[in-house]
């Protein structure tokens, strides 16, 4: 809502200056966004007299010019035809800036001194285009700052309404704030219309076919009329609040709109079939051309204003093409109405028509105001445009059941804001806001019965009001304190802590954690190479997407972070580790707005180098193993003991020959491997990627060691290392595995150290190498006793692997 | 022979003086104590001595042989010294290379800012609670006091399901599933992602709120000052101005946003705070009645407060991030700063 100083004062007398009326505005609701000043840094342009114009005596097409400031005769040298002696000018004096950071110096043109400039209204930013220089009004005293004079000086104030304050959508209702806050009285007198000749009701009829949806239309006749361009306050006075001027009338129509809050809308009363005005609902699929030129398709829902043959408006959002008021129009009727809110939002919402009728119908115009906004702008057209009314108004009124009177209480209102207000104290806030306020009989000493104005719909309860005294009386005036400390509450969502864990053990790992939209391209799932048939394509659409790009919701995190990845190879990073802990959603469950539709998973990428660039680093590039033994030290941190990797996934996306499941007791937790070559190509990244994506609900609930301590031992260790040649399909977890199940005595640990194919090893055949380290806790095992343990495990090795000892 | 004595003695002394390695000193050891050694030549010779002469030789050479040894000894530490010391002067490193790491990770700064305010609201006895971003419309609108074709609706844009399904607009929808799982008093934020549908160069479509409310009896909305105040001065690290101006949302009454003196200038006025001075940075108030009717609270009985912010300004405020589009390009050079 846009409002200007000087309007403003037309109501109400404020000691304030602007910028403090603004803070005050600001911290009692009505956030002043914006404050703009009109003229401001103008001052030094005056009003000055010609007092002499002759030609310049050595340039024809210029004058020299004596001015009379009131203080001094100035000499000025204008290039102008259009001024005399006797006129009254603008002077910019020396040192003034004019719009466009234009200097004023004194300076010599052709040879004669010029000691200022008389501008024109284009110079001074009151016009786009202006012939010749501004000729002031003659009544005008000399020296006085031309914006003043011309009351052009102004502040505009761009408040931010919150969508409760419709009753702030008009200059009166801002001032009605203003003169709360300032303590002094708001000057409103209710306006009397045109007495007008004839009665109206002979002329033309109004009926209302659904006053739950228009509970009151008034209308008043004004004939004769001629459209034309607005006299020059008119038309300044919306600009000045950021309107455009139209036409005498529409301009006249905005302007109480703004003044009052009230919409009014003017028809062309002879446009108007069998000249008269019917209320009532569309027909569903009729088709309706508004007055901006577009067509829209009704609903049996839409409120119609209609004359005897049909529509001619949309109720409260836009008048129709057809009854639109033009040049040659000569009679309007003038419609003042109070429409249902849920009906104007409904239509406006659907059509995407949002005017600023619709704006305050749909957030609640004064139904008191009805026929003052309608007098008032009856008598402004007949003041400006001419014509004359018919006497009288029609005013089709079901008077809403009259508003009960809001119980409050002194002593809840200091219980809920923490205050210690006196009733009387209370009662004047109150009051300050037009409110009638009676004690209520029942309870005298602590309850008022406060009776609220039809201006204000916001305000239907006890906590209404308190709220209106706890900002009328100033937040600031709260004193700080803090709850009494009762509660204390230890809730933790399920897995939280776990998920942190997991957090900071990645960024053990080098990880950097990236955040993506939730919502992707359906694009995505072929750039992943998935099936028909694959349930992730199944993701759950948005009905109403920004772009075609976020317009599913994600089932799988590895497109994103391969985007990610695409985008920082771009940038030329090229070593990268990153990961991703965020739901997925799942389009069985979404349906119903269900927290089990929402999974979430663990997202984890590298490619590049595997240590950071540097002299004493070998530039080893990332592969498999780096990715599984991030996986094997998350599995260590959460315990879980038996997690196996089994070899290829069905994860099109994933190198057939490089990729493994993880499995826990047949529950998958998830993929890894390094990323297909085709998808590579689909996301224009040219290193290869190797990439993890868990089920973070399933690793977590795998089955995992009992955090029991483990005593340690205080002897020493043995170990024991064997080499051998086995087939190559034999797999380490298949020696792993052997040598955990001959599971022998003292048995400490067993690790894989080396494997090797090559010269030196038949063809089809590889070398392995293991080291098992046996310990006891009671005593130091000799070597005898070691041997004999470890020689089961070769014997193993060779009999159920085929293993030659090397 | 004690003549002799006195010499191979004089003699060792310069020889054992002169040698500058550990080789050369076992090398003069053995000609000199070794089995076929000066000194073990001579004593040999005793037996050609009488026997009263035989004890006091032998103390002699006793006496020069441990002299010799400890000759040896001292001289044997000196050089290995000397070697030690002449290794160490040998042995330099460039310390101005860089050292050898591993690769560095890091949270994303929305994490750490979640982790910072669940963090100072937990030390004010505040609990955690989550709840799903795929919501209700009953859950994110209606039962917060915005019914359907409510202008309050348009506060928010909203990324729709179908009808009755959205991407929570807010984190309040957790306000409602809280309260109606468990009875008052109730002491709680909610940190999530939320959506709405919006973008441009302040707005993004997907962002993170942290709402938290306190509901029990008596709670007033000097309480609610107090507990925001607490929360900005730790969060900012100092004592920060703050002004509570009235605002509406329609599930708080009365309602509040939150203003803190901007932590760019000061409060003086620059470009960021649109020379006002102040940054806005929440929205609070009182529980609305008719809140604590849709979960079957007595409004005569409890009292609440709630507010909610958002974490990527938080985090913009307190890093100096100028570009809330920084938070999902994840470039690394940006991740890695946090």
């Amino acid at each position: 809502m846009n409002v200007t100083w000087n309007w403003l004062k037309e109501f109400v007398d404020c000691p304030y200056s602007p910028d403090e009326l603004a803070h005050r505005l600001t911290m009692a609701g009505l956030e002043v966004e914006g404050i703009k000043r009109y003229g401001e840094g103008m001052d030094s342009v005056i009003v000055a007299r010609l007092v002499s114009v002759d030609v310049h005596p050595d340039a024809e097409r210029l004058t020299l010019c004596r001015v009379q400031t009131g203080a001094e005769e100035l000499q000025i040298v204008c290039g102008a035809k259009n001024h005399k002696t006797g006129d009254l000018v603008a002077l910019a004096q020396v040192g003034t800036v004019l719009p466009g950071n234009f200097k004023i110096k004194k300076s010599k043109i052709r040879g004669c001194e010029s000691q200022g400039m008389l501008c024109s209204e284009k110079e001074l930013g009151l016009a786009e285009n202006s012939e010749g220089i501004l000729i002031l009004p003659p009544d005008l005293p000399l020296g006085r700052p031309v914006f003043e004079a011309l009351g052009l000086k102004d502040v505009l104030f761009e408040i931010g309404l919150t969508p409760n304050r419709a009753d702030c959508l008009s200059v009166l209702g801002v001032a009605r704030e203003a003169a709360a806050l300032c303590g002094n009285p708001l000057r409103f007198q209710e306006p009397a219309g045109p007495v007008g000749e004839g009665d109206i009701r002979s002329l033309t009829s109004v009926e209302v076919a659904e006053p739950e949806h228009c509970p009151r239309y008034a209308a008043r006749l004004i004939r004769g009329i001629r459209i034309g361009p607005s006299p020059a306050w008119l038309a300044r006075r919306l600009e000045s609040v950021g309107l455009r001027s139209i036409n005498n009338v529409v301009d006249v129509t905005n302007y109480v709109m703004m003044e009052l809050g009230q919409p009014l809308h003017a028809f062309d009363f002879n446009r108007l079939r069998e000249r008269r005005i019917v209320v009532r609902r569309a027909e569903a699929g009729q088709l309706f051309t508004t007055l901006d030129g577009r067509q829209h398709r009704l609903e049996a829902e839409d409120l119609m204003i209609c004359d005897g043959e049909g529509a001619v408006a949309l109720a409260g959002v836009m008048g129709g093409e057809n009854s639109e008021i033009g040049p040659d129009t000569r009679d309007v009727l003038l419609e003042s109405a109070f429409f249902n809110p849920m009906t104007v939002r409904r239509t406006s919402k659907r059509l995407g028509i949002h005017t600023e009728a619709s704006h305050r119908f749909e957030r609640g115009v004064d139904i008191g105001m009805t026929p003052l906004a309608l007098e008032r702008a009856a008598q402004l057209i007949c003041e400006t445009v001419g014509g004359v009314a018919a006497g009288g108004r029609i005013d089709v009124y079901a008077p809403p059941a009259p508003r009960q009177p809001v119980p409050i209480s002194v002593r809840r209102t200091n219980a809920i804001l923490g205050l210690d207000l006196d009733r009387e104290r209370v009662r004047e806030l109150l009051l300050s806001i037009d409110m009638m306020v009676a004690g209520d009989p029942q309870d005298a000493g602590d309850r008022f019965l406060v009776t609220v104005p039809s201006f204000r719909h916001d305000l239907e309860r006890e906590i209404d009001l308190i709220e209106e005294v706890a900002r009328l009386n100033g937040y600031e005036q709260i004193p700080v304190t803090l709850p009494a400390a009762g509660v204390d509450s230890w809730l933790v969502p399920e897995s939280a802590e776990a998920v942190g864990r997991i957090r900071k053990a990645m960024t053990a790992e080098g990880f950097s954690e990236v955040v993506n939209y939730s919502f992707v391209s359906p694009g995505c799932w072929d750039k992943i190479l998935l099936p028909a048939g694959d349930p992730r394509r199944r993701a759950v659409p948005l009905l109403n997407p920004l772009t075609e790009d976020q317009s599913v919701m994600r089932t799988i995190l590895a497109p994103s972070l391969l985007e990610v990845v695409a985008r920082n190879l771009s940038y030329r990073s090229r070593d990268l580790r990153m990961f991703e802990v965020r739901p997925v959603f799942s389009a069985e469950n979404a349906q119903k707005g269900n927290a089990a539709g929402e999974k979430l998973h663990l997202c984890f990428a590298l490619c590049g180098r595997r240590a950071p660039e540097g002299w004493a680093q070998e530039n080893e590039p990332v592969d498999f193993f780096d990715l599984k033994g991030v996986a094997e030290n998350l599995l260590e941190l959460f315990a879980v003991e038996k997690a196996v990797f089994t070899s290829g996934t069905e994860e099109p996306f994933l190198h057939p020959g490089k990729s493994a499941l993880l499995k826990s007791s047949d529950q998958v937790i998830g993929f890894l491997g390094e990323i297909h070559p085709h998808v590579l190509d689909h996301f224009d990244i040219d290193a290869p990627v190797l990439l993890g994506e868990f089920d973070l609900k399933a690793f977590l609930e795998a089955p995992g060691r009992t955090g029991k301590f483990r005593p340690l031992s205080r002897f020493p260790n043995v170990q024991r290392d064997t080499a051998f040649v086995v087939d190559s399909a034999v797999s380490a977890q298949e020696v792993m595995e052997t040598i955990r199940r001959v599971g022998p005595r003292y048995l400490e640990e067993s690790v894989l150290f080396d494997i090797y194919c090559g010269p030196g090893i038949p063809e089809g055949k590889k070398s392995m190498a293991v080291r098992v380290r046996y310990r006891s806790e009671e005593k130091t095992l000799t070597d005898d006793e070691v041997n004999g343990l470890h020689q089961k495990i070769v014997d193993a090795l060779c009999n159920r692997l085929g293993a030659q000892i090397r | 022979m004690k003549q002799q004595l006195d010499e191979i003695l004089a003699q060792g002394r310069e020889l054992i003086a002169e040698a500058d390695s550990e080789f050369a000193l076992n090398e003069l050891k053995v000609q000199f104590l070794g089995k076929k050694g000066k000194v073990t030549a001579l004593m040999k010779g005793m037996a050609d001595l009488s026997a009263e002469e035989r004890p006091a030789m032998g103390k002699v050479v006793n006496e020069v042989k441990s002299s010799l040894e400890e000759l040896f000894e001292a001289r044997f530490q000196e050089v290995r010294e000397l070697d030690l010391e002449k290794r160490l002067s040998s042995e330099r490193i460039d310390v101005t290379l860089p050292g050898r790491r591993l690769p560095k990770g890091s949270l994303h700064p929305i994490t750490l800012v979640t982790d910072e305010v669940v963090g100072i609201f937990s030390t004010l006895g505040f609990g955690v609670v989550e709840g799903p971003e795929i919501e209700n419309d009953y859950y994110n609108f209606e039962a917060l006091n915005m019914p359907r074709n409510h202008p309050a609706r348009d506060m928010q844009d909203t990324f729709y399901i179908s009808e009755d399904v959205v991407l929570r607009t807010h984190t309040s929808p957790v306000q409602i599933r809280t309260m109606l799982k468990q009875r008052p008093p109730v002491k709680v934020i909610a940190p999530g992602t939320v959506y709405r549908r919006d973008s441009d160069l302040t707005h993004s479509p997907m962002f993170h709120q942290v709402e938290g409310f306190l509901v029990d009896r008596q709670v007033t909305f000097g309480d609610l000052k107090g507990t925001l105040q607490t929360f900005l001065n730790r969060f900012f690290g100092h004592e920060i101005g703050v002004r509570f101006r009235p605002s509406f949302f329609p599930f708080t009454e009365p309602s509040a946003e939150v203003d803190i003196a901007c932590v760019i200038c000061g409060g003086k006025g620059c470009r960021v705070c649109k020379d006002s001075g102040w940054l806005e940075i929440l929205g609070c108030g009182m529980i609305d009645p008719e809140v604590f009717k849709a979960v079957g609270y007595d409004p005569a009985v409890v009292t609440g407060y709630a507010f909610g912010m958002g974490l990527e300004r938080l985090c913009m405020l307190k890093n100096g991030i100028n570009d809330l589009r920084l938070f999902f390009e994840n470039d690394i050079r940006f991740l890695r700063q946090f």
